[in-house]
């Protein structure tokens, strides 16, 4: 049972009561994030997420620090392509302090000056410490083939580039247009009534007015980019391969079944990469896939790590397997074995305070609601072997982009 | 938190098997975690990488279970299984829903007790495994507190990776590892821990009609396990790696084993003390005050015969000897000055509320009691926040004394190639 409530204001509070255990956490999701950055300021949100933690007008960074430490909750700021959080968890005693905290964090962040300049610059080193996975460059690589000008394109730490150039100011312009009540869903969950929440909830934020102004209406490029193989060759001990396919956003009725397909081919021991790449042929340790949950246009990912004299090996069973989702239906046993795969996860992913806060405030955050939580289980359970069929021939008929890491020997003849 | 009643239940069967069990009513989630007490450690030298390889083919089905069928069992009905192997322990879960454990308890077992290891199974998978260590050496924080353990114990085998080599993995015969499985694999080895929605009467009798018929016990190899003596020097050891854009600074000390728990503890203290957190002794002062580290951190690892205390830190090359230096002159001050009330209390709350938290799901639960009752017993899991209370500043003073030496460490340095 999750209480909803919409606060004069504008803030959506959500509030999921688990006396369980002595725990409360909570999840404060602002409308914002790297899908609203300029290309040019890209690391924006990222930069924000390290220094918003770091002064208000009543106190310091370490002042911060030890008010969470001292009683052992954690209160931390993260940013993500398609929201902005702040992420609090507490024994249950502790909650109405550190929530007050975070109140303070958001509304009267002081960006000091010293902070911003540390953590753009520990910024700067963690972007050039990425280059040091192979996995990362490969990955990398994929997304700016893929996204071309779409703030999707780039990693949420930005670019050497766009970081070196951010300063105190646009931290101050991003935090002034974007946290706003009516752009602010706050989600709950833990030993807390609906009635004790919205209380407190009302008696931090409830004075927080909204800006006469609209919020800005955001503009996205659009995806003009095609396919095509980007290498990138490297001495490490395995390449990795990457194959990617533009694939639908969480609106898109297609997205149930797009789930499902990269449940059946990459979830699990039992999942068809695994079986074929890994206990048929040994060809990986680690073989999978993703589809993550999208606003806009998400990518399908397959991917392995292999020993350099197999790399065309693996491109090609890679290949094979997404291909053979156009040609071959899947059985009603290999669908129903996904679906039951799927939906167990699903409900896996919802035991503690933190996954419930996390998951319906997310929801609400996208626009989703909280329904999307019943819907998206109707809709997997809906999915037949035949329309599954038809979204892979939708998506997987195309060429895929293709990302390779490795030693120059393995990967440059491509293709193979 | 404070009652230290052990809220789930301990038995031992006539076999020898351990079974640890918790009802949690509300969660229709069960999970079985199985620990044996055949890690690593338990390997002679000669077969080094033999326990984890050997987790890679229990999934390879029995005699009557072909390979692959038991993930299918699993998955199909929605659940997940995995296993890790390390020193101490190897151990495989299955989170399933409580209305399967009819199924997946008996195919679980069945793979553990009647392990097959086929040789065609065999050969295929010990590709897969050279894939895994290809992978480990493409990252450098892998190498590094790898190269860091073997500098630390030189004679116990938990400087010993747990993966093994290429070479060695390339000798072993499907018979070594049917004789390693037979000998380790054994009731007396075993914990079975079953915590969520599934009573006990229920849970019990599924355990003992599932884990009944071991195999016959037979005698392989045994490792000679030597103790490590005290590190009375500063053992320095410089390592290169082809494109790492920021260097690895590690020092690790090494700490009490499992019949010396206060002691752990107090290091489990220092660890928060000094790493965990902006307002922690180093964290704030090289990361956020000094600005010479990208990421600084410590961990305490309890182990059977003797755990493990580490700082590392992420920084710039030219940054290496000063803040080893002033590592060292913090852990002298520790040594020398006791710690505020304030402090410990935080480092306190730190831990207890750290313990709440990690005891949540049934799959942390679950997890906590097996490995306690692996490496001591599994009362120690719940007393843990009320020792962690009793904790006197000058016992923490003492305790760093006699353990982290600023004069006698082990140093790991890893810069690009």
């Amino acid at each position: 049972m999750i209480h909803r409530n919409i606060l004069d204001n504008g803030i959506l509070l959500l509030v999921v009561e688990n006396p369980a255990a002595d725990i409360i956490a909570a999840r404060i999701f602002i409308r914002a994030g790297s899908r609203w950055e300029a290309r040019e300021q890209a690391g924006l949100s990222h930069l924000l997420s390290a220094v918003i933690t770091k002064g208000t007008e009543q106190l310091s960074s370490i002042e911060i620090a030890e008010r969470v430490e001292s009683v052992g909750a954690s209160l931390s700021a993260d940013a993500a392509s398609d929201y902005f959080q702040l992420s609090l968890k507490t024994v249950s005693g502790d909650f109405v302090d550190i929530l007050h905290l975070a109140g303070q964090l958001l509304l009267q962040p002081t960006f000091p000056e010293t902070e911003v300049e540390l953590e753009r610059r520990l910024t700067l080193q963690d972007i050039r410490s990425q280059q040091e996975q192979p996995s990362t460059v490969a990955f990398e690589q994929l997304r700016q083939a893929m996204y071309g000008q779409h703030p999707y394109a780039l990693s949420i730490l930005g670019t050497e580039a766009s970081v070196s150039s951010l300063g105190r100011a646009d931290l101050q312009r991003y935090h002034q247009t974007y946290f706003r009540p009516d752009n602010i869903v706050i989600s709950i969950a833990g030993r807390v009534t609906a009635a004790e929440a919205l209380a407190l909830v009302e008696k931090v934020f409830g004075d927080w007015q909204p800006p006469a102004s609209p919020l800005p209406v955001l503009q996205l490029p659009p995806l003009t980019s095609q396919a095509g193989t980007n290498v990138t060759a490297l001495p490490t001990q395995q390449s990795m391969v990457m194959l990617g396919y533009l694939a639908s956003a969480v609106q898109s009725p297609d997205y149930a079944a797009l789930k499902l397909l990269n449940t059946y081919l990459g979830n699990g021991l039992s999942s068809r990469l695994f079986v074929e790449l890994r206990e048929k042929r040994g060809l990986a340790y680690e073989v999978s896939a993703f589809y993550p949950t999208r606003l806009d246009a998400s990518q399908f990912v397959v991917y392995m790590g292999t020993a350099p004299e197999n790399t065309a090996q693996a491109y090609a069973g890679l290949h094979t397997e997404v291909e053979r989702l156009c040609t071959t239906k899947l059985t009603a046993d290999e669908l129903q074995a996904s679906k039951n795969k799927l939906l167990g996860q699903y409900a896996l992913g919802k035991q503690t305070n933190s996954q419930l806060a996390q998951v319906f405030g997310w929801y609400e955050t996208i626009g989703l609601g909280i329904e999307f939580d019943t819907q998206f289980q109707e809709k997997v359970t809906a999915v037949t072997p035949e329309t599954a069929h038809e979204v892979a021939c939708r998506y997987f008929i195309q060429r895929p982009y293709v990302s390779l890491v490795g030693p120059e020997a393995a990967v440059t003849p491509f293709p193979f | 938190m404070t009652a230290s009643r052990f809220p789930a239940d301990v038995f031992r069967l006539d076999n020898g098997l351990t079974v640890i069990h918790q009802h949690m009513p509300a969660t229709p989630v069960v999970v079985v975690d199985v620990w044996v007490r055949a890690g690593a450690i338990v390997e002679p030298e000669e077969w080094c990488g033999m326990a984890h390889f050997l987790e890679h083919m229990i999934f390879k089905g029995t005699n009557k279970l072909a390979p692959g069928v038991f993930d299918a069992v699993i998955e199909n009905r929605g659940g997940v299984s995995n296993a890790a192997t390390s020193h101490d322990y190897a151990h495989f879960f299955i989170t399933t829903a409580a209305q399967y454990l009819e199924d997946t308890v008996p195919a679980l077992a069945e793979l553990l007790l009647n392990a097959a290891i086929p040789e065609e199974e065999f050969v295929r998978e010990r590709d897969v495994v050279l894939e895994e260590i290809r992978s480990c050496s493409d990252d450098p924080d892998f190498g590094a507190f790898q190269a860091l353990t073997e500098s630390i114990y030189q004679r116990h085998p938990y400087g010993r990776s747990i993966l093994g080599t290429e070479v060695k993995l390339m000798e072993y015969t499907p018979e070594q590892m049917r004789s390693f499985h037979r000998c380790h694999y054994q009731p007396e080895n075993m914990t079975v821990v079953i915590v969520g929605g599934v009573a006990k009467e229920i849970a019990l009798k599924l355990v003992q009609r599932s884990f009944q018929d071991f195999s016959l016990p037979v005698d392989c190899p045994q490792a000679q396990i030597e103790a490590e003596p005290p590190i009375t020097e500063i053992r320095c050891q410089e390592l290169f790696f082809p494109r790492l854009e920021q260097s690895r600074l590690l020092m690790g000390w090494m700490g009490p084993g499992v019949d010396q728990l206060k002691d752990a503890y107090g290091l489990d203290l220092l660890s928060v003390l000094l790493a965990d957190g902006r307002s922690s002794r180093l964290v704030r002062e090289l990361r956020e005050e000094l600005g010479l580290v990208q990421g600084i951190s410590s961990n305490f690892s309890l182990q059977r015969d003797s755990s493990l205390f580490t700082i590392s830190a992420c920084l710039d090359s030219h940054y290496l000897e000063q803040v080893e230096a002033l590592i060292c002159s913090r852990l002298c001050q520790l040594l020398s000055e006791p710690v505020s009330e304030a402090e410990l209390a935080r480092c306190k709350r730190l831990l207890c509320n750290d313990y709440a938290f990690s005891t949540e799901t049934p799959t942390q639960l679950a997890g906590l009691y097996g490995y306690y009752n692996t490496i001591a017993n599994p009362e120690v899991a719940v007393t843990y926040p009320e020792q962690i209370k009793l904790f006197k500043s000058s016992e923490i003073q003492q305790i760093a004394q006699r353990y982290l030496s600023p004069k006698f460490y082990a140093v790991t340095v890893l810069k690009p190639a």
